[in-house]
């Protein structure tokens, strides 16, 4: 069954390789410049008490491999369309299962040696970028935090590429044709991974809060940390939100009404005003890591149940 | 001797509609048997249904004695030709043989190379710029490396020519004189198949009307020829598959299990042909000639 696997997808294994070797070239060319680049800017920018400006003075010409680094947030989903997708609704469409089901080899082996290696590639390729890619941002991570690149490192991109591929054999295996479970493998896998990110990611743990004086930016909040939300709260304990309409602020702020000079902080701060954060502090990234990759690993075993329930137990 | 293929009851259902019903059959070791019957008769369900790719939703099935199903030992002795010929399109002959190797215990390379050879089908290329005639011919060849016992083929000649149709033929039938071998072969036209067949299965409406050696079928169809007369479905302990009525005679196709006694039909042989049309509910070709009206009788 190996030699079946190896010789049916052998030039889809060569692509990758091929487009991973690239990327490991450009990574480590760049990422050795951008940390040779941080050690030395962090030498000597004590002398010019420069050190807070890190991040507008460095990698300000890195445009570009920051785009490409941030867009490996997308190979996950590359697994589950052109490997996964295929893989078993290819053999449906062009009738191949016929052959491929009436060798001296049960449905069930040929179900389980082609689920393994589409698993183990997709986690060796997935591993490999994540690895690269935490080395690569650990100047930036240094920096902003890792939460800000939560997605493309540590272990979650090898949970999402598990899922990828469990998604694609599933919907594969419901749909029999190629066309329609990439399509639906696109919308399914972007729908549980925005939905995840956006609306479930923030709380996994419950967010803290901080009040924080008014005189800073919200870089007065723990570094690293991923900020949720944050506005004003008034001398009473009221919580304003973003934004404080002119009726609520003190007479004594409103500079000339509607002259155009708008509101003073320093004066808000006087009549005690604080700005407040909610916020996952920066220590919490690998436990939000830890539950993320479950909550995929999850998703995909059932997936995997699912594709061998629809394979074995319909007709072919 | 075990059979090498026996159902009882076995049918399939998709949706409310059963593409086979109460398909009750047994076929001995050793046949070579032309599985006929107009399209949609259930041919196709039934070669799914005997090597396991798709399950019965009644009745059940046996080859050598072993249901149909998810084991290697049933896998190792069934081979199958589905409609389509599939075949990986990328790969080559050779790499389809290479796979073969892989997949099967029992398997016959170096047989299916000279089968090809001989035939002069490329086995260095990608199948998709093969004909289809040497497509079917390597799925043959498959097919037969698998040394199974049972081979089940389904429509293998439909999509090919007269001469690359002959080939097929010739292949198989130097394959079945080499080995004990048991085949189906699937068509909806049995001219295709007489020449190689000893044994003919007969599906229409969804059942099996024949199931037995060619050589006893033609014995118990008899062609009748006697003045006009309406008949019945049975009529003095025959079995009437067709009447067909001229202006003052009858004819009638029936299958009978001892001599016709009464002086008044002039006995005469059918072909296998003629039963199976007759079986099918189709008219044969009109013979040319002063024909008056000609109806058939339900």
């Amino acid at each position: 069954m190996n030699f079946l696997v190896w010789r049916l997808h052998r030039h889809q294994v060569y692509w990758a390789a091929a487009a991973l070797a690239a990327l490991t070239v450009l990574l480590i060319v760049t990422g050795t410049t951008m940390a040779s680049d941080y050690r030395s800017f962090f030498a000597t920018c004590s002398a010019t008490q420069s050190c807070s400006d890190a991040g507008s003075l460095l990698f300000r010409g890195d445009g570009a491999i920051i785009d490409l680094v941030n867009a490996t947030v997308v190979v996950p989903l590359l697994f589950g369309l052109f490997w996964a997708a295929p893989l078993v609704a290819k053999e449906y469409e062009e009738g191949t299962q016929n052959l491929a089901w009436t060798q001296g080899v049960t449905r069930r082996h040929w179900l389980s040696t082609n689920v393994m290696w589409v698993f183990v590639a997709a986690a060796a390729w997935a591993g490999t970028l994540t690895v690269l890619v935490s080395w690569w941002r650990s100047p930036e991570n240094a920096l902003s935090g890792r939460f800000d690149a939560f997605d493309i490192q540590g272990i979650v991109p090898i949970a999402y590429a598990i899922f990828a591929v469990a998604l694609g054999l599933g919907v594969g295996s419901i749909f029999r044709r190629v066309l329609p479970a990439i399509a639906t493998t696109l919308g399914a896998f972007l729908t549980v991974r925005i939905v995840t990110a956006i609306y479930i990611r923030p709380h996994f743990m419950t967010a803290l809060t901080k009040k924080l004086p008014l005189a800073l930016s919200t870089r007065g909040a723990p570094p690293g940390a991923w900020i949720l939300s944050g506005g004003l709260v008034g001398p009473n304990g009221h919580y304003y939100g973003d934004g404080i309409s002119l009726d609520q602020v003190p007479a004594a702020c409103r500079v000339g009404a509607f002259g155009g000079k708008g509101v003073t902080p320093n004066c808000l701060a006087v009549h005690g005003f604080h700005q407040w954060v909610t916020f996952q502090p920066a220590s919490r990234f690998w436990t939000f890591q830890g539950i993320e990759a479950t909550i995929f690993f999850v998703l995909s075993i059932a997936l995997v149940a699912f594709t061998y329930r629809m394979v074995l137990r319909r007709d072919a | 001797m075990t059979l090498a293929i026996e159902t009882i009851g076995l049918g399939k259902r998709y949706g409310t509609t059963w593409a086979l019903q109460d398909c009750s059959i047994q076929v001995p070791q050793g046949r070579v048997s032309a599985l006929v019957g107009p399209n949609g008769a259930g041919k196709t369900t039934l070669l799914r249904l005997l090597v396991g790719l798709s399950r019965p939703t009644s009745g059940q099935a046996e080859i050598l004695g072993l249901a149909p199903g998810p084991s290697e030992e049933f896998l190792s002795r069934i081979g199958y030709l589905a409609q389509e010929v599939p075949l990986y399109r990328r790969l080559s002959a050779d790499d389809h043989l290479a796979i073969g190797a892989h997949l099967n215990a029992n398997w016959d390379s170096s047989g299916a190379r000279e089968r090809l050879a001989a035939l002069r089908v490329p086995t260095d290329r990608p199948i998709a710029t093969l004909s289809g005639g040497q497509r079917a011919q390597v799925a043959l060849g498959l097919a037969l490396a698998k040394r199974p016992q049972v081979l089940l083929l389904d429509e293998p000649v439909a999509a090919l020519d007269p001469l690359a149709r002959r080939e097929f033929l010739v292949s198989l039938s130097e394959a079945v004189a080499e080995g004990d071998l048991s085949v189906v072969l699937s068509s909806h036209l049995l001219h295709d198949l007489e020449r190689v067949c000893d044994h003919v299965i007969l599906l229409a409406s969804s059942r099996t009307q024949i199931c037995d050696d060619i050589d006893t079928v033609l014995a118990s169809h008899k062609m009748l020829l006697g003045p006009r007369q309406t008949v019945s479905r049975t009529k003095q302990g025959l079995d009437v598959i067709k009447a067909t009525h001229t202006a003052n005679q009858t004819r009638l196709l029936v299958r009978l299990d001892a001599p016709v006694l009464d002086p008044t039909w002039e006995v005469s042989e059918v072909s296998l042909e003629e039963i199976v049309l007759a079986y099918m509910g189709m008219r044969e070709v009109a013979s040319p000639g002063p024909l008056t009206t000609v109806r058939t009788a339900s």
